[in-house]
């Protein structure tokens, strides 16, 4: 897998916008892939590592997409710098979760769907902030790149693939780390770790606020490329529904998975699915999830390959802090 | 090093630990005894954090423990291993040992895991899964083994001889004694094998309904009329 | 002020009969194989639709759509029962996942076939409206209130004077000490699904002929059941109950105090509050700490 990277990395930033780039309804579909596929990889990183499954995630998106247009808007922030404070906005919200780290993994799962349903709802409440149900638009859009016109449109994939990738990094590193084999852990052992003297309590928290952070630069970027916001579409449980099913399909547990997972699932749902049953065409995704869930949990590529044992022993011995 | 002064342990109605005040040092093997259900795995819970006493103090170098979280324990040099072996799942046995080095202890050192593994004889079973790839006395070697890792000052071990045939019991007796003498590591041990403690320790400590009827030597306690009421139930014994 | 109050705290009580119906079939999967099944308040949904299909096909009182509903909302939770137990590994998380998707299917057939319209009863004899002192209700809310208590007392006899029903608790709170004692746990865990569906057929007949229906009620209905089992705790039916109407109350008190919007919010923080706060639920004793 790992000789495959740089080409694709290469394929990714040079092939792909030179054959998307006449198409800009495949280009906008690929955009929205990438998106779903950034929430994946945060979605990933709390219930792989985290070990805590997230039905809520959409409150993320949702916070970091008003915090960013807010930011923008009405403060004059500069996109680019609104967004990862938009992220850090969504890291603080999660901090209202972090009681609900304690709880055992369905109830954990509800609770964060709970409060995806409470964000929505303020948000559609406090008009004053976010005009409410009316919602917000002409939300600035991302700064172009520069005058050469093949980069139009380019620029938005250019920087969600940099965003997701960035975000695989993130989830690689911490994986493979110290912290990453006592996360591991502490699915199952938790306090054989803190035994130990693991942190557990703060470890996990980390993973709740990363993986907040990640999904709220994700929604603030997807605010400025649609440009408009209302509570309904910002915290819409396909947000936290279709990065589910991604991660699962594509193997949450890998980290590239998450990834190739949204962009297949996305693209399927988009181009095939929604032809074939215009209302409804979530069922098929439904089925998907089951799917998996029944017959290959860990992924589809888990189906192909297994890992032996003695390779850990090996691979241990590189981990770095 | 260790010190308890006065700990009391309620839960709910019941008191598990009643005035209890206890003090030892580095140097020292002690084994804690008592018949079931006299406080002491309590007692050890106390002492790395699991439960908080209700009322009294607990020490370690001069820290007052009491309000510390339980993740604490390990850093201020507080090992312990639990009668039912619990390693730490998904995770090799040098893994394992990774882990409790790393955030018992501050960093990682192969060369110490290597030597640890070793020592406890699971050198060839460095790469299985904790978990589901050991046998009962590998994993109890597992167990001290993880403890030793985080570099601990005192060393709880919850009878670590509970379930082992004769064999099993004179290895881990000769291991503790070695890992007494070579580490330089402060023992207290809770044990129900009255020989097994009196060979190891230099000092008893007898527990009974939660409170401390007896601190010595094994054979002045052995003796005691008390502790064999304790355990035999009042019936006049000849001989301990 | 005190007439809406009093209005909104019957009709609250009225509706909570209804959701503890659906609560309790909702308890009972819990209770004997430990998943949350999402896809309940989709079963509802399912029973709803069907009432109104026989209503409008046949122009019958949706009550009669009784026998149709329990055979296609029975087989649907025999299919759910039948797909959760291949699970074996992780099974707490992976259920979720599974019941949830399943609960999408569910929901988006329903829409896919009946489409996304808003659907309610015109039967005029449910409709009818029925005053009591100063309190209003339609007619049917009232029937199906008593119904629900009927039908609730009905369950928590059976749970514990029947063998099965009793063989239901042995399951719950010790598998293999009940196997121990000759019974099947796979057959006992197919009955409580198939009790569960018969709860929500009637939950779902009752909200057909009492309120609207539409596909994302399924969704949110289970969402309410499962706040109503935390509210109470599980272990006890007459707690269920309670919890139930606490919630129809307290939601009916947010709309007429507050704004209908805020309805949902009442129910999420009340939820979160339990959940934190009072881990074991008002009235029962369980563990939720991971």
């Amino acid at each position: 897998m790992k000789k495959f990277l740089w080409p694709a990395i290469a394929v990714l930033y040079l092939v792909v916008p030179y054959a998307l780039q006449g198409n800009s309804y495949l280009l906008s579909l690929t955009v929205s892939a990438l998106i779903v596929a950034g929430i994946a990889v945060a979605w990933a990183l709390l219930g792989n590592l985290g070990g805590m499954v997230s039905f809520g995630h959409a409150a993320f998106f949702g916070i970091g997409a008003y915090s960013s247009a807010l930011l923008t808007m009405k403060a004059g922030w500069p996109v680019l710098l609104a967004m990862p404070v938009a992220g850090l906005f969504a890291s603080l919200s999660s901090l209202a979760m972090l009681p609900a780290l304690r709880l055992s993994g369905p109830y954990f799962a509800l609770a964060i769907l709970a409060y995806a349903h409470i964000f929505r709802i303020l948000a559609t409440e406090f008009t004053s902030l976010t005009n409410g149900s009316g919602g917000l638009s002409s939300i600035p859009g991302l700064p172009s790149v520069s005058q050469l016109d093949f980069l139009a449109g380019l620029g938005p994939y250019l920087l969600i693939l940099t965003l997701v990738l960035a975000f695989c990094l993130i989830y690689a590193r911490v994986r493979s780390s110290y912290y990453g084999i006592a996360l591991r852990a502490m699915h199952d052992s938790e306090d054989a770790t803190r035994v130990v003297g693991v942190n557990s309590v703060m470890l996990k928290s980390w993973m709740l606020l990363l993986s907040a952070f990640m999904t709220g630069v994700i929604g603030a970027f997807n605010a400025h490329i649609i440009n408009f916001l209302e509570p309904d579409y910002a915290f819409h449980g396909s947000w936290s529904v279709l990065p589910i099913v991604a991660a699962i399909f594509g193997g949450y547990r890998t980290v590239t998975g998450p990834m190739i997972g949204a962009v297949v699932i996305y693209l399927l749902d988009q181009l095939v699915f929604k032809s074939m049953l215009s209302s409804g065409h979530q069922i098929i995704l439904g089925i998907v999830l089951a799917a998996m869930i029944l017959f290959a949990p860990d992924g589809l590529l888990s189906l192909f390959k297994k890992k032996a044992p003695m390779q850990k022993e090996a691979e241990v011995r590189h981990a770095e802090a | 090093m260790l010190k308890l002064e006065h700990v009391t342990i309620q839960f709910g109605g019941l008191t598990a630990l009643k005035d209890v005040s206890f003090s030892m040092g580095s140097e020292q093997v002690v084994g804690l005894v008592g018949p079931n259900g006299a406080g002491k795995t309590t007692l050890f819970n106390a002492i790395s954090g699991l439960v908080k006493p209700t009322a009294g103090k607990v020490e370690f170098d001069g820290i007052e423990l009491s309000r510390k979280p339980l993740y604490t324990r390990a850093r201020v040099g507080i090992g312990r291993t639990f009668q039912i072996p619990q390693p730490m799942h998904e995770l090799t046995v040098r893994e394992n040992l990774i882990v409790a080095q790393r955030f018992g202890n501050g960093r990682v050192d192969h060369a110490r895991i290597d030597e640890l593994l070793e020592f406890m004889d699971l050198s060839a079973q460095a790469g299985r899964d904790a978990a589901t790839g050991l046998a009962l006395q590998e994993l109890k070697r597992l167990e001290v083994a993880k403890a030793l890792a985080t570099e601990p000052k005192l060393l709880l071990l919850d009878e670590v001889l509970a379930g082992l045939e004769t064999n099993g019991k004179r290895y881990f007796t000769s291991k503790l004694e070695e890992l007494h003498r070579k580490f330089k590591i402060g023992i207290l041990i809770i044990e129900h094998d009255i020989e097994t403690v009196s060979t190891l320790c230099d000092r008893v400590v007898v527990l009974n309904f939660g409170q401390m009827i007896a601190d010595g030597t094994p054979q002045a306690v052995f003796r005691d009329p008390e502790v064999i009421k304790s355990y035999t139930g009042g019936a006049d014994v000849a001989h301990a | 002020m005190s007439e809406l109050i009093l209005q909104s705290l019957y009709s609250g009580a009225l509706v909570g009969g209804v959701y503890a119906l659906i609560a309790l079939g909702l308890s009972l999967a819990f209770g004997t194989m430990r998943i949350i099944n999402l896809a309940h308040g989709e079963l509802v949904l399912l029973a709803a639709y069907v009432a109104y299909t026989v209503e409008s096909r046949f122009g019958v009182n949706p009550l009669l759509a009784l026998p149709f509903a329990l055979v296609v909302v029975c087989i649907c939770a025999a299919v759910v029962y039948f797909l959760v137990s291949r699970l074996k590994r992780n099974r707490e998380l992976n259920s979720l996942m599974l019941t949830f998707a399943l609960g999408m299917i569910l929901t988006n057939g329903v829409l896919m076939i009946w489409s996304s319209d808003i659907r309610s009863t015109g039967n005029a004899a449910m409709q009818d409206a029925l005053q009591i002192g100063n309190v209003y209700s339609m007619f049917s809310e009232l029937l199906f209130f008593a119904l629900s208590l009927a039908v609730a007392a009905a369950l928590g006899w059976w749970l514990s004077r029947s063998w099965y029903g009793r063989a239901v608790r042995a399951v719950s709170s010790n598998r293999d000490a009940a196997k121990l004692m000759g019974i099947n746990p796979a057959k006992v865990e197919l009955v409580s699904f198939l009790v569960a569906g018969v709860l929500a057929t009637i939950a779902g007949i009752a909200i057909f002929s009492s309120g609207v229906i539409s596909p994302p009620l399924g969704h949110s209905l289970t969402i309410k059941a499962f706040i109503i089992t935390v509210l109470a705790g599980v272990g006890s039916v007459p707690g269920v109950v309670l919890a139930a109407m606490l919630l129809g109350i307290t939601e009916a008190m947010t709309v007429t105090l507050f704004s209908s919007a805020l309805q949902e919010l009442t129910g999420m923080l009340l939820f979160l509050l339990v959940l934190f706060v009072m881990p074991n639920g008002l009235f029962g004793a369980t563990k939720r700490r991971g």
